[in-house]
């Protein structure tokens, strides 16, 4: 079993009671009043059929792990206006996507977001975009992502979109 | 003018043995014995034609070559290579790094890897530029085939393999110069002859050393570490068995013909019937008749009336009687046949009837 070691940083006026707490609260208003839902597509990297020398998979090869409904605040970006061919060949497709998502969440539901895995969005009573994620925010050691400086409570996660070439979602 | 001294006055015009390791040297005739093994490295473990060679392949050659050409140890401990070609795919990235990856699923230091450059150009393999056009077929083996019935061969013909240079950045990423050195070192010492080999399917593919690099991070308020970058310019080319042509060429064929036991000839028999009167020969008495035959035939009796008995003669020479009835005679084309015949006591006339059978 790995050392523990405790916190003692700002013991004078805020714990882990208080850690606990306000924690809480935030997640009953994220979870329970905002309730932004989406759904986590981690891939088994164990199962998944790779090539020998790229080790990539096509769309069908890819192997999943049972889909995870999660909450979390979610920030989406402007559509991208692009194309492929200098002007030609119009693309447009949903901006970045950068949800914030509480450790504890996670520990809950026993899953872990890692770079590479798919999420999705649903966008309407129709569409679901999907996204992958280019950074799982698992380095959590800045201020911004600690209660005051106590301890790291979420991760911000940055997903960018893909298109169905990549992932084919539900 | 006296021819000056030094000058080769016996100079041997006798072509010398071009490969002189070669029992006989080679004479265009008889394969190198190396040139026969290297033909055989190609089609091992296969069908008598080359195996592809496409992208993948060179790309696995390369990774190969990293793997064991370029196998670096500092204190007893090997600097691992990440053995992929890494792409666009995320998730596949930690999937190749895992075994040396930190808590925080960072690769751990030393590394090295190898990233291809996308775009592959045409090849500047100097023995295979633009030398052939249209892709055309050429002869590459003739291989014996049987299939119960026919033996032959068939020609197997394939096109001049596609040169292609591919570009390979191998870095090193390290955070100690001795390892930076040791690394260096292997690579040029293995590159001192401006090239090296790594062996694809069965053929050496060359590559050069193009250009070393520095990226290091030597900041000052950053993390530091060393990187270099190595690049490498394979000059392969493609063989892609999609354009493998194979065309019968001659094929022999045994035909065995069975038949029924039984002279066909038979039915095309051709038969005469001569028939010797003897009309006014008193009874008792002995008669003859001749006839000279133009044709081959079997003389054999079939009926008589008021003969007692009858001798044949051949140009006066007796050949059967009576006492052998049955038996054909044969006459040849020019014999003079007599017939002779005792007459019985009837008065009525005596005749003899024989058949003739053309022999053919």
């Amino acid at each position: 079993m790995a050392k523990k070691i405790p916190i003692t940083r700002i013991s004078k006026f805020f714990g882990s009671e208080d850690f606990s707490l306000e924690q809480d609260i935030g997640m009953e208003w994220l979870h329970g009043d905002m309730h932004f839902t989406m759904v986590l597509f981690r891939v088994d990297k164990k199962l998944s059929d790779v090539d020998d020398v790229y080790g990539e998979s096509g769309v069908e090869e890819i192997r999943y792990h049972p889909p995870v409904e999660f909450n979390a605040q979610v920030e989406i970006a402007d559509p991208q206006n692009k194309s492929y061919a200098s002007g030609l060949v119009n693309q447009m497709e949903p901006g970045n996507m950068t949800i914030n998502v509480y450790i504890k969440h996670l520990e809950e539901l026993g899953v872990d977001i890692s770079y590479g895995d798919y999420i999705g969005y649903p966008e309407n009573e129709t569409t679901i975009r999907y996204y992958v994620v280019t950074n799982d925010g698992r380095v959590t050691s800045d201020m911004k992502h600690s209660m005051g400086g106590y301890k790291a409570f979420y991760r911000t996660i940055l997903c960018s979109f893909v298109n169905e070439n990549e992932f084919k979602g539900i | 003018m006296a021819l000056p001294k030094k000058n080769k006055k016996n100079i041997n015009i006798t072509p010398s043995q071009v490969q002189g390791h070669y029992p006989y040297g080679y004479n265009g005739i008889v394969t190198p014995n190396r040139r026969e093994e290297i033909s055989d490295l190609i089609s091992e473990h296969g069908t008598m034609l080359p195996k592809s060679v496409l992208h993948a392949d060179l790309d696995r050659g390369m990774l190969d070559f990293v793997q064991k050409d370029l196998r670096t140890s500092v204190s007893g401990k090997k600097i691992p290579v990440i053995d992929r070609i890494l792409t666009l795919q995320r998730w596949g990235e930690f999937s190749k790094t895992w075994s040396f990856s930190d808590k925080d699923r960072n690769v751990s230091l030393p590394f090295v890897v190898v990233v291809r450059k996308p775009d592959v150009q045409p090849g500047s393999n100097p023995a295979l530029q633009y030398t052939i056009p249209d892709r055309k077929q050429f002869h590459y083996a003739k291989v014996p085939t049987w299939d119960g019935n026919r033996k032959g061969y068939d020609v197997y013909k394939i096109p001049q393999p596609v040169p292609v240079d591919v570009i390979y950045d191998v870095k090193i990423v390290c955070n100690r110069m001795r390892e930076l050195n040791q690394f260096n070192k292997i690579v040029l010492q293995k590159f001192t002859s401006r090239q090296a080999y790594t062996f694809v399917k069965g053929h050496y593919i060359p590559m050069i050393l193009s250009s070393v690099g520095d990226e290091s991070v030597v900041d000052t308020e950053e993390r530091r570490y060393y990187q270099q970058n190595y690049q490498f310019q394979l000059q392969g080319f493609l063989i892609d068995e999609e354009e493998f042509e194979v065309t019968p060429a001659v094929s022999r064929v045994v035909t065995l013909i069975g038949g029924e036991n039984r002279n066909s000839k038979v039915n095309d028999t051709i038969t005469t019937k001569t028939t010797f009167h003897f009309d006014s020969l008193p009874p008792g008495t002995f008669g003859t008749k001749t006839k000279q035959y133009t044709t081959k035939v079997d003389l054999t009796l079939m009926r008589s009336s008021n003969v007692d008995s009858y001798d044949i003669y051949i140009n006066g020479v007796w050949v059967n009687d009576s006492q052998n009835t049955g038996i054909p005679v044969m006459i040849n084309p020019n014999d003079n046949v007599k017939v002779e015949i005792v007459k019985e006591t009837s008065l009525e006339p005596a005749w003899i009837l024989f058949q003739e059978t053309v022999v053919r």
